[in-house]
């Protein structure tokens, strides 16, 4: 019989870090993908997963007992709002950082980084390209409509439950849903290859 | 026909963001309306593309691991009590609960710890020894749960069992073997791993050519497998093709295979790397710059009585490279430098590639005049790295010898900002025996008199310890008793080598002049040839030259003159007058002169003609 969730933040509560464990690695990686599509950079997700984490369990007595997923994420949600809004505020931009670089992120020049790509040419290169152009185009969006579509469409949350993570009514997901959606209409690249 | 949908109606309709009648609606019309359907299909392969980002995102085991660890206990809602008995046994209660709760976390703790570190032994015992303690713990936890209840720690030890035999068996099958062929790498495929800072830098700044080279350390982390390293150096004046990439560690493990300077990408170069391991390796990143430099400038004190003198080397260095170093340790080389390109114009490059035979490198390029000594090269360029001292006391400035070279390496390491400079004691000699000397010479400085402060590089007069490179030097005097300073002149000193004797020209002197007058003139001892032409003569010339010292101060002075031809004799009227010749056109005579005092001494020059020229060399 499966554990719930609820069930598994008791355990915890009474002091079982194995379901705390197991709560992390029954959640983590939606949880996960949910910051990366929100921050765009596994780094920075995985220091809002720690933090996300760090709240529930500090937060555990606030759980109601019903619809942890919602609860799981308004943290995490407001864990990425203001890690993303601090990380801006904190952005130092040093004398020697340029933003005209190649892929579009601002990196100090004659800095080293690493990068990895195990893509095969020609098709796989082209998705790659794709791939980024649509990560942009989603990092452009406004934090609330970003937050809205993630959820929605890659967390595949309804929208109740979106608007209980958001805390926000139905219709102001629906409002951000479709605002997202209509400039990501321009933004996104076509990647039908040419069919009509 | 009813109208078309709008772009916006199909979004809600695809999205279900339109409520259940207008959702109704839009069915009711796609069912109708080809051309409507038509552009939905054109907005359902637009929003396909949103899929590419659905790529699956696991959490690693060390990060579940991070987190847990960084988890204390659990936070208890606080109970409060407004009854004191009643507090008292609530805290008796939760003391009682903490140490339970302490002893069962430390045991929690331990077999967590064990967990993270996942499984050490071979794959086939691990595999034998989480079966076999699956089932027991699994017959226990029945027999103890007569409502055949899944406890926490059975469902946790089930699937423990099972990713650790999951895992184990991808160690087994997979064991990382990393591909050999190296992955393509397009402009827009660039995944950042990290993004370290320079751990350590050092600088070894050229003051004769516009050329420095840059050594950086760097811990990067690599993934296990190939490796894409990038270098940017946009709006700097790093010469690309000096770039050079040295492993410190695992140079059995990480192979640096390519250096790839990227079509149409500017300013960056990619090194790919294959590496066998994962995680921090150290790296060291050599290139050279332009736009650093550095120079030398002295200042000297003379004593009242202007015979000992405390001269101050500094070196100031200047950054217009476009680039901070900071904490860099900073190494100063003198010496001649020919480059075959200034690295400016190799900087300014729109691509480091296309003229290969134009590359700066070590081996061919850098020559020291004729006489190259490559391991002193070598020595300059890449020697080690001194221990870093950040202490706030005066930095000392070390030189060392190398070959050619001087090289001075300031103390500790210094914080080098683009735009900036900064000005760093070089050396201190206090003592350091001066003559103060006047010339005269109107042949090189006309009517003036100057004034020349004299020493030498050697340990006679406090120095001696290294060369003094070329700079600019500024002597200051002792204006009164309460040690006001006057400025008595500046002037550039050439490069002194050790033991070398330097005169600084402080240039017109205004408190002591020579003025020579010429006061008779005749020409004496004609000789004929056969035919009666003049074949030789003498020209007498008397001279008087009075000196004047209006200073507080005894001088001498040294006066220089020239006749214009090696056929001369010379005659003083005054006997403490001596002359030396200084060679076989000048004499050149030293004059002493007491402070406020003025003394006319004449001479008398015979200079030898024609035939009588042999006359003289006969005499001699």
């Amino acid at each position: 019989m499966e554990t719930t969730d609820k069930s598994l933040i008791d355990a915890h509560r009474q002091g079982d870090k194995t379901a705390f464990e197991e709560l992390l690695r029954r959640h983590g990686d939606s949880v996960l993908g949910y910051l990366m599509r929100m921050s765009g950079n596994r780094e920075q997700a995985e220091d809002l997963f720690q933090e996300t984490f760090k709240r529930v369990h500090e937060k555990a007595h606030t759980f109601r007992g019903t619809g942890f997923k919602s609860w799981l994420f308004t943290i995490a949600t407001r864990v990425a709002v203001d890690g993303l809004r601090r990380r801006r505020r904190l952005q130092v931009v040093s004398l020697n950082q340029k933003l005209d670089c190649a892929n579009g992120s601002g990196q100090e020049s004659g800095a080293v980084v690493v990068v990895d790509n195990s893509c095969e040419p020609s098709q796989e290169a082209i998705r790659a390209e794709q791939t980024q152009q649509v990560r942009q185009a989603v990092e452009l969006l406004p934090a609330k409509q970003r937050a809205t579509l993630v959820l929605a469409y890659y967390q595949q949350l309804s929208y109740p439950e979106v608007a209980e993570v958001l805390g926000c009514s139905i219709g102001t997901v629906k409002t951000q849903m479709y605002r997202a959606l209509r400039t990501l209409a321009q933004r996104l690249p076509d990647i039908s290859g040419g069919e009509k | 026909m009813k109208p078309h949908l709008t772009e916006r109606e199909l979004i809600e309709y695809e999205f279900k963001l339109a409520s259940d009648i207008q959702a109704e609606k839009a069915a009711e019309h796609l069912a109708e309306c080809r051309q409507c359907r038509e552009y939905l299909e054109q907005l359902k392969r637009k929003f396909a593309a949103l899929d590419l980002l659905r790529e699956e995102i696991k959490v690693s085991d060390d990060l579940i691991s991070q987190v847990v660890e960084q988890t204390p206990r659990p936070v208890q809602p606080r109970v409060v009590s407004f009854r004191k008995p009643a507090w008292i046994g609530a805290a008796a209660a939760v003391l009682v609960v903490a140490l339970l709760l302490v002893a069962r976390l430390g045991e929690d703790v331990m077999e967590e710890r064990k967990f993270a570190k996942g499984p050490s032994e071979p794959a086939e015992k691990l595999r034998s020894e989480l079966t076999a303690e699956t089932q027991i713990v699994s017959a226990e936890d029945l027999a103890k749960d007569a409502a055949t209840r899944t406890t926490f720690a059975l469902a946790r030890k089930e699937k423990e069992a099972g990713k650790y035999l999951e895992r184990a068996a991808i160690g087994e099958a997979a064991a990382d073997v990393v591909p050999e062929k190296p992955p393509f790498a397009p402009a827009s495929a660039i995944e950042l791993v990290v993004l370290p800072r320079r751990d350590k830098v050092q600088l070894t700044i050229y003051n004769s050519a516009d050329l420095t080279l840059v050594r950086e350390r760097r811990n990067l982390t690599l993934k296990k497998g190939w490796n894409w390293l990038q270098f940017m150096w946009a709006n700097t004046l790093i010469d690309p093709t000096s770039l050079s990439l040295e492993l410190l560690e695992n140079t059995d493990k990480i192979e640096i295979q390519q250096l790839v300077f990227p079509a149409r990408l500017r300013e960056l170069g990619r090194w790919l790397i294959r590496s066998e391991t994962s995680g921090q390796v150290p790296f060291e990143i050599t290139y050279f710059t332009s736009g650093l430099s550095w120079r030398a400038f002295y200042m000297g004190t003379l004593s009242q009585d202007e015979k000992t003198m405390r001269l101050q080397g500094y070196v100031r260095v200047g950054n217009n490279s476009g680039e901070d170093y900071e904490k860099a340790q900073t190494r100063l080389v003198v010496g001649k430098v020919h480059i075959l390109d200034q690295i400016a114009e190799l900087a300014k490059r729109q691509y480091p590639y296309g003229r290969p035979e134009v590359r700066v490198d070590f081996d061919k390029d850098l020559k020291v005049g004729e006489e190259l000594d490559r391991s002193a090269w070598y020595g300059a360029a890449f020697g080690q790295v001194g221990q870093i001292v950040d202490e706030l006391r005066r930095k000392e400035i070390i030189k060392e010898g190398l070959s050619e070279y001087f090289l001075y390496t300031i103390e500790g390491t210094e914080t080098i900002a683009d735009k900036w400079g900064k000005r760093l004691l070089s050396f201190e000699a206090e003592d350091i025996k001066v003559e103060s000397l006047y010339k005269y010479d109107q042949e090189r400085w006309g009517s003036e008199t100057i004034r020349f402060v004299k020493f030498a590089n050697d340990e006679e007069h406090n120095l001696g310890d290294t060369p003094i490179p070329n700079g600019e030097v500024k002597i200051y005097g002792q204006a009164d008793n309460e040690g006001h300073l006057s400025y008595v002149g500046g002037t550039s000193v050439k490069y002194i080598p050790v033991d070398e004797e330097v005169e600084l020209n402080l240039g017109p002197a205004r408190l002591a002049k020579a003025e020579p007058k010429l006061m008779d003139f005749k020409t004496d001892n004609f000789m004929f040839d056969r035919r009666g032409n003049i074949a030789g003569w003498d020209e007498i010339r008397t001279w008087k030259i009075e000196i004047t010292n209006t200073r507080t101060l005894p001088i001498e002075i040294e006066i220089t003159r020239g006749f214009g031809t090696a056929y001369w004799t010379l005659q003083f009227d005054d006997q403490e007058v001596s002359y030396e010749k200084h060679d076989a056109t000048h004499a050149r005579f030293r004059v002493n002169l007491e402070p406020r005092s003025k003394r006319t001494f004449g001479y008398t020059v015979t200079t030898y003609h024609g035939v009588r020229e042999e006359t003289l060399a006969e005499k001699n």
